[in-house]
């Protein structure tokens, strides 16, 4: 009898996101069970309803034997679950005794029996070999230290599952080889944990079995010990055949419109590390990795919002070193932002003004300071016929938009004068078949045009058939770049896990 | 929009009359006659043409100060600090109608304002300088800034513009053709109201059709977005402190030069302030400033003509207004309230939060 | 006047000037460090006073119209808690619509009461008698000037300890550490967010309810309209001078208090204008919040 078990776990969004849809999966006691899949694949979601912060539309959770009612937190809690999450739930200016102890303080009158708090706390971390000092301010702790006392949280409430929500993406790689320690102790001590990540190796090193998810379906449960990280990979990214996209020759002229050279981002986890590449006329260059290499370090350092990063970025031979991003626009950088309502839109403006943000700031839309709504609303029809932005009018809050068509304002926008190169960040998260299409679309056409589109994508697929080159990004440099013919889901993968050496080696 | 427009205000309007109501339960209570005194009231600030006069005088602070903040607001900035503006403001406006005496009125009463709205900018700059450049906490400096501008005024008052003779911590009277034009003969409404109403304009049309305003709706509705389409963040901050500002002292300028002629320490007992009432009650537009200030002046300047009559302390306005502000607060809130006990809305508001 | 002897009279009324100050800033300091600011101290102090001699006048006794003016206090933070967490009303304005009602409400019941405005002195109201501390006060010099005050002084200093204690040693307050540094962390682990905001905000407006009594009846035995007069926002610039902790929010106080002995002392003697030290705190405040900024702006290297 598995000692947690999964039954047909559905659900949905408001909205209509299917996040989870009939999750089977069983946790057998004493094991480190994987959860892998790409973001947006329904882990989060699925770990929320095991920690009762969701409530699932269907399905049923067992626990030892029992189905389990899990309301709320503090329900899981009492099951026996425990939950170290991403972002860590600690109070800087209290010790690490206090925070382990808060909300479950032993009382001695109106205070808190600091005594015997901190005796609990040194006998679990010794018996955990978690090595942590109880009267160190939390504040004063590594990422690391911090996240072992949120391990030790939950064990001080007496936890014997530990779900792990991505726990590695925070550590420097000396930290997650003790993370692995930590974890194997707490195993061997009788506790259970279920381990979230999209990296692969961790996975093959740490996880006794895997589940994988894809588009908020199980996809498969492996065995770690019998199966190669490409096979996980595989199940990750998925393989079903979409249409193939008809992509024609590229332009002949192949001058190269964006080139970086030893960018360093500035960026604290990723230090010593330069990426280097060049994106040619007509061309689109992938940039695969899992997430967290320096994705978003690189677009920050691209459209300059990362006063720190030192190399050079040509832009149609001009360096855009120290130009703000503004100037970076007008000389005709794109892009279009991984997080489309934080960074792309502001939900609460409307179509138009939204549509405007790119060029209110010039002729034909202003003149000398002064707005000329008029022809902001009718460049705004203009846009929302041509790019197919389905709204009642121009004149409704993009907040009312579903996610397709408000990442339609982000493309019209930046695509409504042809930009040199384009930076497309995560495209096509969240949207529909048919609104990933339509982005695909619209790379490929700006790719015909002569256009430099940098794609940096999480999805495999979208990788292998849009771009003519794909870089690996591993570790916040560039591991190696594959010409389209020698790109292979396989090859891919391995490097995407930094396994590049071994696979030529072999 | 023309019907959310409707709703909000018979919403505000609801809000208002509840105040109202709780209003005449303190009267009530404190053995008065309510019905009474709000018709007093009523009379007094809207009853014949010079009660009107005072009304529209009583509104004219509190137009500038609400669009002061109002502008602030937009941009997401909470700048507590018109009331210190003002001092500034009125100080420097004094200063040029008693220093500059032999110049013609029809420059000497532009100069005065043009004085008072630059010192009242350039006042506003300085938190507004902390904020864009080094990320400091806009409302802590604004409220400290306001003592500072008000003990500031008052030092020059009684120090280096003390003026012999006087009791009190004013300087000397401004020049009499630097006293603003009255528009009526037996009130002090004068023309900084017509001024209030052209600055009202103004802000609607920078707020509407502008791109500075384009800039401010962005950073105001999301900051991070300005900043990844490259907006010029940092100036739209100091722009809009130095205009918050500019604004202030302009109210400042129109409170020494229209109704005390001279600057006054301490006169303006929280005109500054009012501000952030004006634009709370006026749910962040120009038009709800220029309703909200009407309002609150109409109740302003028949209160004091209900206490002459009817022996109610004008200070009930006070306590009005502030169970105005709480009902505002609770009534934007109440339906969200409403709709989560219902249940429904949970599972959105934590949807809102998922799958980052 | 004698060097020696200013300077003694000046630590005199530092320590008398200080007291309300002190009360107010661990109200301040409690509100910030429950993550709800509330700068309506300054209402609540002025509410205080009042209670303190209206009440204290009626009953016949100091002391019941010192208790009265704790609980009025404590249910005026406790409407001000309710319409910043239940309703989620901004901070900064309810803040002010406190000051506003304490305002407007004292006056309106000074006139409606008593028929006056301004001042209310009632001649049989005494104030709180002078403790001498025994064996402590017969110290020369300094036994009469530190240890022989107005009962709230002592109540004052007695806070100090015990606000930080309550903080930082006591389960309730570190629950309300805990919430106004992460919220959702003291949510996640159980704690009653709601009900230890409230205990955070009405102990501090029972604490404004005593900075309003000593300023009515520590000393003199009256209430004046606006009697506070700003000190409840000098008292917040005093906390985040401290950056919210107790001990140098204390100290603030005691050189804030200072400033206020000087302005009047040194008016009689220098010509420097009282309101130079009336500004400083304010100064002071900004300019140590930018400091505080630029040095972590540097660091970040901008």
């Amino acid at each position: 009898m598995p000692y947690l078990e999964v039954r047909a776990i559905r659900k949905t969004y408001p909205g209509g996101v299917l996040a989870n849809d009939d999750i089977h999966f069983n946790v057998e006691a004493g094991e480190i069970h994987g959860l892998v899949g790409e973001n947006g694949a329904g882990k989060s979601t699925l770990m929320k309803i095991l920690y009762g912060m969701e409530q699932p539309d269907s399905g049923e959770i067992w626990l030892g034997g029992q189905r389990a009612h899990i309301a709320h937190p503090q329900a899981a809690i009492q099951l026996g679950i425990g939950m170290v999450h991403q972002h860590f739930q600690l109070v800087p200016t209290l010790t690490v005794a206090e925070n382990i102890a808060l909300g479950r303080e032993t009382r001695r009158g109106l205070f808190a029996d600091r005594g015997v708090m901190r005796e609990r706390v040194r006998a679990l971390s010794d018996q955990f070999g978690l090595h942590v000092n109880p009267d160190a301010l939390v504040s004063d702790l590594s990422v690391g230290l911090q996240q072992r006392v949120e391990i030790l949280k939950m064990l001080y409430r007496n936890a014997r599952l530990l779900i792990l929500d991505e726990p590695s993406a925070v550590l420097t790689p000396q930290e997650v080889v003790s993370l692995f320690e930590v974890l194997r102790r707490l195993v061997a001590e009788g506790c259970t944990a279920i381990f979230i990540t999209h990296k692969l190796d961790e996975i093959m090193t740490l996880c006794d079995r895997a589940t994988v998810l894809r588009r908020g379906q199980v996809v498969g449960t492996v065995e770690t010990a019998r199966v190669t990280p490409a096979e996980i990979a595989r199940l990750m990214v998925g393989h079903e055949l979409e249409p193939p996209l008809a992509r024609k020759a590229s332009a002949a002229e192949s001058r190269d419109r964006l080139i970086v050279r030893d960018l360093q981002t500035g960026d604290a986890r990723l230090q010593n590390t330069t990426v280097n590449f060049s994106v040619k006329s007509g061309e689109i260059l992938g940039i695969a990795g899992m997430e967290g290499n320096g994705q978003t370090g690189l677009v920050e350092a691209l459209i300059g919002l990362r006063p720190d990063a030192k190399g050079d970025i040509l832009l149609d031979g001009t360096n855009l070193h120290g130009l703000s991003t503004r100037d970076r626009r007008k000389r005709g950088l794109a892009l279009i932002p991984e997080d489309r309502n934080r960074e792309g839109l502001s939900r609460p403006m409307r179509i138009w003004e939204n549509l405007a943000s790119g060029e209110y700031d010039r002729s034909p839309l202003n003149t000398g300071g002064v707005l000329r709504l008029e022809r902001m609303r009718t460049a705004a029809r203009a846009l929302m016929e041509r790019f197919d932005i389905r709204a009642p009018n121009e004149g409704v809050a993009v907040s009312t938009l579903s996610g397709g068509n408000a990442q339609k304002v982000v493309i019209a926008r930046e695509l409504a004068t042809p930009p040199a190169v384009l930076i497309a960040s995560q495209p096509t998260r969240g949207l529909d078949i048919g609104a990933t299409g339509f982005v695909h679309e619209q790379l490929l056409n700006l790719r015909e045009q002569g256009c430099g589109v940098l794609l940096i994508s999480a999805d495999l697929d979208e990788l292998l058939a849009l771009s003519d080159r794909i870089a690996v990004l591993f570790e916040g440099r560039i591991l190696r770049i594959f010409p389209r013919e020698e790109a292979t889901r396989e090859q891919i993968g391995l490097a995407m896990a930094g396994k590049v050496e071994s696979e030529q080696a072999r | 929009m023309k019907t959310s427009f409707v709703a909000s205000f018979s919403r505000t309007l609801v809000t208002v009359l509840l105040a109202l109501l709780v209003g005449g339960l303190i009267m009530q209570l404190s053995g008065k006659d309510a019905m009474g005194a709000y018709q007093v009231l009523w009379n007094s600030a809207v009853g014949s043409p010079r009660a009107l006069a005072n009304t529209l005088l009583a509104a004219t602070p509190l137009i500038f100060t609400g669009l002061a903040t109002l502008i602030a607001f937009k941009a997401g900035i909470f700048n507590v600090g018109v009331e210190g503006s003002l001092y500034v403001g009125a100080f420097a406006a004094a200063w040029v109608g008693f220093t500059f005496v032999d110049m013609p009125g029809i420059l000497l009463i532009p100069l005065a304002f043009f004085a008072g709205g630059l010192v009242g900018g350039l006042w506003g700059l300085i938190p507004g300088y902390l904020k864009a450049r080094l990320r400091v906490d806009e409302i802590v400096t604004t409220i400290m800034l306001n003592y500072v501008a008000i003990l500031f005024t008052n030092y020059l008052v009684t120090g280096p513009f003390f003026v012999p003779g006087m009791a009190n911590a004013m300087s000397a009277e401004v020049a009499p053709q630097a006293q603003l034009p009255r528009l009526m003969e037996r009130s002090q409404l004068n023309i900084s109201f017509l001024l209030a109403l052209v600055v009202l304009a103004l802000v609607a049309f920078l707020l509407r059709r502008t791109a500075l305003g384009y800039e401010i709706q962005t950073l105001g509705t999301n900051a991070t977005f300005a900043r990844w389409m490259g907006m010029p963040v940092a100036r739209t901050i100091l722009l809009v402190m130095f205009l918050s500002g500019l604004i202030g002292g302009l109210a400042g300028a129109g409170q020494a030069l229209g109704v005390h002629y001279r600057f006054v320490g301490g006169f303006s007992q929280g005109l500054g302030f009012d501000g952030i009432v004006i634009t709370l009650l006026g749910r962040n537009t120009p038009g709800g400033v220029l309703l909200a200030s009407l309002f609150l002046g109409a109740l302003r300047s028949g209160a004091s003509t209900m206490e002459m009559f009817t022996q109610i302390p004008r200070d009930l306005i006070d306590i009005v207004t502030a169970l105005l502000i709480f009902f505002v607060a609770v009534e934007v809130t109440v339906p969200k309230v409403w709709k989560y006990w219902r249940g429904g809305s949970k599972t959105q508001m934590a949807a809102s939060g998922s799958e980052r | 006047m004698e060097t020696g002897e200013l300077i003694l009279n000046i630590v005199a009324s530092t320590l008398r000037l200080s007291t309300p100050l002190l009360l107010a800033a661990m109200a301040g300091l409690l509100s910030l460090q429950v993550g709800q600011v509330n700068i309506g101290l300054e209402g609540l102090m002025l509410a205080g006073a009042f209670t303190t001699v209206v009440v204290g006048f009626w009953l016949g006794s100091t002391w019941l119209g010192v208790l009265a003016a704790i609980i009025v206090g404590m249910l005026l933070a406790a409407l001000f808690t309710l319409v910043v967490t239940r309703f989620k009303a901004n901070l900064i304005v309810s803040g002010l619509a406190i000051n506003l009602l304490a305002s407007g409400s004292t006056a309106y019941l000074l006139k409606v009461l008593f028929d006056t405005s301004g001042t209310l002195s009632p001649a049989s109201l005494e104030s709180l008698p002078t403790v001498n501390i025994p064996v402590l006060s017969d110290i020369p010099v300094i036994g009469s000037l530190v240890f022989s005050q107005s009962p709230l002084v002592y109540v004052s200093w007695l806070m100090v300890p015990l606000t930080a204690l309550f903080l930082y040693r006591s389960i309730p307050g570190t629950h309300i550490r805990a919430i106004g540094q992460n919220e959702e962390a003291a949510r996640s682990v159980g704690i009653p967010v709601r009900r230890r905001q409230y205990l955070a905000l009405m102990l501090g407006g029972g604490l404004c309810g005593l900075a309003g009594a000593h300023l009515a009846v520590g000393d003199l035995a009256l209430f004046r309209e606006d009697m506070t007069a700003g000190r409840g926002f000098i008292a917040l610039a005093a906390v985040y001078f401290a950056a919210g902790r107790p001990r140098w929010a204390a100290l603030a106080c005691l050189l804030f208090g200072m400033f206020e002995a000087l302005q009047f002392r040194l008016q009689l003697i220098s010509s420097t204008p009282p309101q130079f030290f009336q500004m400083l705190p304010y100064v002071m405040v900004v300019v140590v919040l930018a400091i505080i900024s630029a040095r972590k702006e540097w660091r970040k290297g901008w």
